[in-house]
């Protein structure tokens, strides 16, 4: 495994941030990534003021209700996703490769905490997304035969750390287990 | 046949082969019988029952399928190798596709009543990448159809030099079968398959064929003044007016049975499951009433079996063996059904074969936790109630008993939770779910995929997690799991399911 992988010892955890002990002293993710999923929540949220006004405006027009009653918790619940959901996200992340399996650890109010063993992986991506590409980040996508998990993907990885996976991962795919 | 001096790999000099020309009829015969109705329309409404111009429409449609049939069929090429099956079709957009045998999860041949008047067989292939069929030969005749599954079946990586010899080898066809069903068998197992689709078949039938009715007849006033006056119902005396409710519950128990029954002996009729050797082992499996389907699945695709039975069933110690492989099995089956209707006895020596064994007597199979009912129970419940108060207030009175509901509902939950169990051998994990549908997944621990340790917004209070397996195969919608373990006991198992990987 490459030094730049190790370079955050899992265990004890950075001081100032609390991740060790959301995720159970994995790896944390590249903290970039951090501000990527907090992109992607303002996104959301404006999408979520948009539907509100909207609705308040008309709720206003039509039956007369006093105005800001749509908005005012929408705002509410936009400053939430904003400010708190993609720290609670971020810190729910992380990951360890193994000897022999790759364990990805999810979720805030849905955890999952999913190991794929080396050598039942069938193939693996590593992609990037143009918002991605700013931050330096990449996704690591490994491939299984499994119905269910078919798919495991890990976001939020600094580039070269994705690719390093990868080299390690294809060394121990074997070929035909099933 | 410009692709084959075009084609980059001829690493075999077997040739590009047609279809059988018969199946342009056989398919031809299908697109016309689905739109024999759109005929049949143009006769009643815009030809006004003419003859001469429905006769001339007919003509021209069938000219015009026939023709494309025809093309198509000439454009469909297909080539056996030593070690792949190239396939090119389409008339406009070239599609040339190679499956490697390697990757060929199961083989079947499949003869519709047509097929089998003229002689000829489905092929299809499945390498399990999703979406049906992956390679569909349509149709061929039928002696070609079993030497292009030998071929398959007896390629090994690396050793096609002994198929001369297998094709030598003399066909035993005496050897008993690892399981057969005779007709009492397949009425037993069409009791159990009690359904109510011939009933909704008839109901479709009604709506679409009711040209054929006579006017007014889903008019109820014509209904109204067909029956006899109210007054002569309210004469009748209630137990007269039971004894038509019971009637007309059991004409629908009646339909019920009789519809499992035929639909059973439909699709299982002269089931034969049997071991083959030559090349790769595996098993074959024949069935089918009108549609004859015989499959080939080898032995070492099989991921996981599922011994499926009920409260009734298995009273009656009938159980139903199943497969999973990663491709699903006809007629959109996630599984491979093994043996429809067999006692354990007879499932014990199937399940030798592809070296899964049943749960031994003394194993211990661990109960999840109680929460697993409470917690749906009390869920259940609320919404109850809370249905039961808006409609009770708001609707009539009457609604308030839907509370009630909450009391089965309840029950079936504490069912489910009993007959949730698990339990671990050196070899195999064992699952048992459900207490209507009961299901025991025997998984062999090589087998396993993945694992996720998930935890729900609900599980975090009492710290609790769902274990969940992934196997090549099986349902993608609801896949082999175990709901409500204590969060330490779940990471204690997974680690346990793993430890094979360091034994070995």
């Amino acid at each position: 495994m490459s030094e730049h992988l190790n370079q955050t010892d899992p265990v004890t955890p950075v001081p100032g941030s609390p991740t060790g002990q959301y995720n159970q002293g994995l790896t944390p993710l590249h903290p970039p990534q951090k501000s990527l999923i907090r992109i992607g929540m303002i996104i959301r949220a404006l999408i979520l003021l948009a539907l509100a006004l909207a609705a308040d405006i008309v709720l206003q027009i039509q039956l007369g209700v006093q105005p800001g009653m749509v908005l005012i918790p929408a705002a509410l619940l936009a400053v939430v996703l904003v400010l708190v959901l993609p720290g609670r996200k971020y810190r729910r992340w992380g990951y360890d490769m193994g000897e022999e399996q790759l364990r990805v650890l999810r979720g805030f109010l849905w955890r999952t905490d999913t190991i794929v063993p080396f050598n039942r992986i069938q193939h693996i991506d590593v992609a990037q997304g143009p918002l991605q590409r700013l931050f330096g980040l990449s996704t690591l996508i490994v491939h299984t035969a499994g119905t269910h998990n078919s798919i495991v993907t890990l976001p939020g990885l600094a580039t070269i750390d994705a690719e390093n996976m990868r080299e390690t991962i294809k060394d121990h795919i074997r070929q035909d287990m099933i | 046949m410009n692709e084959l001096s075009t084609s980059p790999v001829q690493d075999n000099s077997a040739p590009f082969q047609r279809l059988h020309p018969l199946s342009i009829i056989l398919k031809s015969l299908g697109t016309l019988s689905q739109n024999i109705f759109a005929i049949l329309i143009l006769h009643f409404s815009l030809f006004d029952q003419n003859i001469v111009y429905s006769m001339l429409a007919a003509l021209a449609l069938i000219t015009l399928v026939f023709g494309v049939t025809t093309l198509i069929w000439s454009r469909f090429t297909y080539q056996v190798t030593t070690r792949e099956i190239r396939i090119k079709s389409g008339l406009l957009n070239r599609n040339n596709r190679s499956i490697p045998f390697d990757r060929i999860q199961d083989v079947s041949l499949e003869q519709k009543l047509v097929s089998r008047l003229l002689g000829l067989a489905t092929v299809a292939l499945e390498t399990g990448s999703g979406g049906g069929e992956d390679g569909q030969l349509d149709a061929l005749s039928r002696t070609d159809a079993e030497q292009l599954r030998d071929t398959i079946r007896d390629y090994k990586d690396g050793l096609n030099a002994d198929r001369a010899e297998a094709d030598d080898r003399p066909v035993t066809a005496d050897v008993p079968p690892l399981f057969a069903m005779d007709n009492r068998r397949i009425f037993i197992a069409g009791l159990f398959n009690f359904s109510f689709v011939l009933l909704a078949i008839l109901g479709a039938l009604a709506q679409n064929l009711d040209f054929l009715l006579p006017d007014g007849f889903f008019d109820p006033r014509s209904w109204i003044d067909a029956f006899p006056e109210q007054d002569t119902i309210d004469g009748f005396s209630s137990w007269a007016r039971i004894g038509g409710a019971l009637a007309a519950i059991l004409s629908l128990v009646v339909i019920g049975f009789g519809s499992g029954i035929v639909r059973t002996f439909v699709r299982e009729y002269g089931f034969r499951l049997d071991r083959v050797d030559s090349g790769q082992s595996g098993f074959r499996r024949r069935r089918g009433l009108f549609t004859l389907t015989d499959m080939v699945m080898p032995i070492h695709r099989v991921q996981a079996a599922i011994v499926q039975t009920g409260p009734v069933r298995a009273r009656f110690g009938w159980y139903h063996l199943k497969f999973t492989s990663l491709a699903g099995d006809s007629g959109g089956e996630t599984d491979h059904s093994a043996a429809p209707c067999a006692t354990l006895a007879e499932i014990d020596p199937i399940l030798d074969d592809c070296a899964i064994d049943q749960a031994p007597a003394d194993l211990i199979f661990h109960r999840v936790d109680p929460a697993f009912w409470w917690r749906g129970a009390i869920i259940a419940s609320l919404l109850l109630s809370g249905i039961a108060l808006v409609t009770g207030t708001f609707i009539n009175g009457g609604f308030f008993a839907i509370i009630l509901l909450a009391v089965p509902v309840s029950l079936i939950s504490y069912l489910n939770w009993r007959h949730h169990q698990f339990a671990l051998t050196d070899q195999q994990l064992f699952v048992r779910s459900g207490w209507w549908r009961r299901r025991l997944t025997i998984l062999p621990r090589r087998k396993i995929q993945t694992i996720d340790v998930s935890q729900s917004p609900l599980d975090h209070p009492l710290d609790l997690a769902t274990v969940t397996i992934g196997i090549a195969g099986g349902s993608a919608i609801a896949p082999l799991n175990i709901a409500a373990v204590p969060w330490q006991s779940a990471m204690d198992l997974r680690t346990r399911l793993f430890s094979w990987q360091n034994r070995t």
